[in-house]
């Protein structure tokens, strides 16, 4: 697989890699949406539904943030506001009578317009101001919300959807767009885009000196991630049917979505993922019972993957592979 | 609106704008000499608002010598920081994502050592000047505002005479125009680094107690003033001390005159508008404008 190798990496695992690990790295994917799909057959709970569904929103998020934060090197701290506005758009149109196949992306729009908000101030500059700028636009967007009257302010806006409500259908939806996601974000690494991002957060310089216009291809990145934040808030809205300012434009929401990249591997295709994944459980089982300590939680995890293991997850996974290849090679050659 | 009620918020605004300034002055120090963008410097803040909160509270010590003691100590604890996590960072002429990360997680466990030691009630510092106001003819002047502005600008100015008046200024001034050629003239880069950090954490301690005495607090009381002070030093130009006096003094006069036209919720919004106006038409800050005119290239 062709993954960009985030600095310092090294490969000598994917050269020895044998074609049995390789089929079965490939098939993964494959294999884990089919189990996914299948999975109302075995008739889960609710809650296991629930939990799923919840851990599909992450990853398309994490997945989305992955796109400008890891490929391109431009660390957002402000994606809960494309979340809560894809969360608002999509709660507004269904509201109005629009179709869900209409709602979700129209969230992803609203939010895809709002990243040029932030993109096209910022990303002509160089040095932190992108990073400053998605700060602020998170603060801000937040104290508009909470004091817009369209959509009840500070106490939440309720979205009156008629008919039944099926779980499955949700989760079917949220299926569907973290699989879309994945798949965008497969394409956008392989294509011209994915490797003017990769130059842009090595050397700007050069990658610019190149041919690389580094303010479009962060631009295209950064609308595309948004739009699929976006479009996960509307998913996440229409399951949870009343949302509010201080729930999807939390500050705990802008923080979760930069944690799990960087939990699972910066720059990867699978690190977001995998990283949701852990977020997502440790989120919902373990922080659940002590709410009190999970910034201190995230925090300390935040620092400890900075000194010890930048490439999160991903990373300890490659050096246990190699770690495993080199004692299957040594014991090869004494046999 | 009259001329009284005119000359009334201009002299808030004057007096909101010295207290920013003190809390943007050590965010521009950290990044001018280490390129760093100091996000933990939200949680210094709540931090010293509690300090200076608790002091008076336990001891009974009054907040304006509560906030000069908030200097020693925040300088130490800014010291202890760059000794155990800073120094580990690589160098760069940009702030990197590594060194982002590690702030805002070190933001975020600042927070959560607030909740769990104060709790999430809003807490305020009643000081002696409270409820007192110096009238002048038409106009009145809140005295703690008074006595916090004199607080601030003390400060700025030490530092400022320091920065200008000593060796370790000069040291200062070198590495913030060039980190390299500093190193070559045989400045101590990261013994100077080290104190720069203390320093900077040093203001961001003392200027959070001063901002507790005009307002109420909660342990997530940093983020807004966060914005302000990175709107502040981006008008600045990132790394002019000047600069950040005259950004303290074009936030403080938006902020207040907004107040006329948009209700006070939405300040923090006019802080993100003011940045992104900034960003748009002066990139390089106001000093970069001053520049641009004096030195035509």
């Amino acid at each position: 697989m062709a993954q960009a190798a985030p600095p310092g990496m090294n490969e000598v695992g994917s050269a020895h890699e044998s074609s049995r690990g390789k089929l079965f790295a490939r098939s993964l994917p494959f294999v884990s949406v089919v189990l996914l799909v299948l999975l109302p057959l075995l008739h889960p709970g609710p809650e296991i539904i629930r939990l799923l569904f919840i851990t599909l929103v992450w990853i398309t998020a994490s997945v989305a943030w992955n796109l400008i934060g890891g490929f391109g090197g431009q660390v957002s701290f402000g994606f809960a506001v494309f979340y809560g506005l894809g969360a608002y758009t999509t709660a507004l149109a269904l509201n109005h009578g629009i179709s869900s196949w209409i709602a979700f992306p129209l969230g992803g729009f609203v939010a895809s317009l709002a990243s040029l908000l932030v993109g096209l101030p910022t990303f002509r500059l160089r040095g932190p101001y992108f990073a400053i700028a998605t700060i602020g636009a998170s603060e801000a967007v937040r104290v508009i919300m909470t004091n817009v009257s369209l959509t009840g302010g500070a106490s939440g806006y309720r979205i009156m959807e008629t008919g039944a409500f099926h779980q499955l259908e949700h989760f079917y939806s949220a299926l569907a767009l973290a699989a879309v996601v994945v798949a965008a974000s497969i394409l956008v690494e392989r294509s011209k885009l994915g490797l003017a991002l990769v130059a842009i957060r090595e050397d700007e310089d050069a990658a610019s000196d190149l041919g690389v216009n580094p303010y479009r291809a962060k631009l295209m990145a950064h609308s595309l991630a948004a739009a699929l934040t976006g479009a996960a808030g509307g998913v996440y809205a229409r399951y949870a049917a009343f949302i509010h300012p201080q729930g999807v434009f939390a500050f705990s929401i802008s923080v979760a979505i930069l944690l799990m990249p960087i939990i699972g591997g910066v720059g990867t295709i699978w690190g977001p993922v995998i990283g949701a994944v852990v977020y997502g459980l440790i989120h919902e089982e373990l922080v659940a019972s002590f709410p009190q300590l999970h910034l201190l939680l995230y925090g300390s995890l935040l620092i400890l993957i900075v000194f010890f293991e930048p490439r999160g997850i991903m990373g300890l996974l490659g050096r246990w592979f190699n770690a495993m290849q080199r004692r299957r090679r040594l014991s090869g050659s004494h046999s | 609106m009259n001329a009284v009620d005119l000359l009334n918020l201009t002299i808030a605004a004057l007096l909101l704008a010295g207290v920013y300034a003190a809390m943007s002055v050590g965010m521009t120090i950290i990044y001018g000499v280490m390129k760093i963008v100091n996000l933990a410097h939200a949680g210094f803040l709540m931090l010293g608002a509690y300090f200076v909160y608790q002091l008076n509270s336990s001891f009974g010590i009054d907040p304006l010598l509560g906030v000069v003691l908030a200097f020693p100590v925040f300088f130490l604890v800014g010291m202890a920081i760059h000794w155990l996590l800073i120094r580990r960072l690589p160098t760069s002429d940009q702030p990197t994502l590594v060194s982002l990360m590690l702030l805002f997680g070190l933001w975020l466990v600042l927070q959560n050592l607030g909740y769990l030691i104060w709790g999430n009630a809003d807490r305020a510092i009643l000081t002696r000047w409270t409820f007192w106001v110096w009238r002048i003819g038409p106009l009145s002047i809140p005295g703690v505002r008074l006595v916090v502005f004199g607080a601030a600008v003390t400060s700025v100015a030490a530092l400022e005479f320091m920065l200008h008046r000593t060796w370790f200024g000069r040291a200062v001034r070198a590495l913030m125009q060039d980190r390299d050629a500093g190193r070559i003239v045989g400045i101590n880069v990261d013994q100077t680094a080290r104190v720069v950090f203390g320093v900077g954490i040093a203001f961001a301690g003392a200027a959070g107690g001063l901002l507790a005495m005009l307002y109420s607090f909660s342990p997530d009381f940093g983020g807004a003033f966060l914005l302000r002070a990175f709107v502040i030093i981006v008008l600045g130009g990132l790394e002019s001390f000047a600069g950040v006096a005259i950004g303290a003094l074009i936030l403080a006069l938006v902020e207040t005159f907004s107040i006329l036209i948009l209700p006070a919720s939405y300040q923090p919004a006019v802080a993100f508008s003011l940045l992104v106006v900034a960003l748009v038409v002066l990139p390089e800050g106001v000093a970069g404008l001053w520049h641009r005119r004096h030195r035509p290239a």
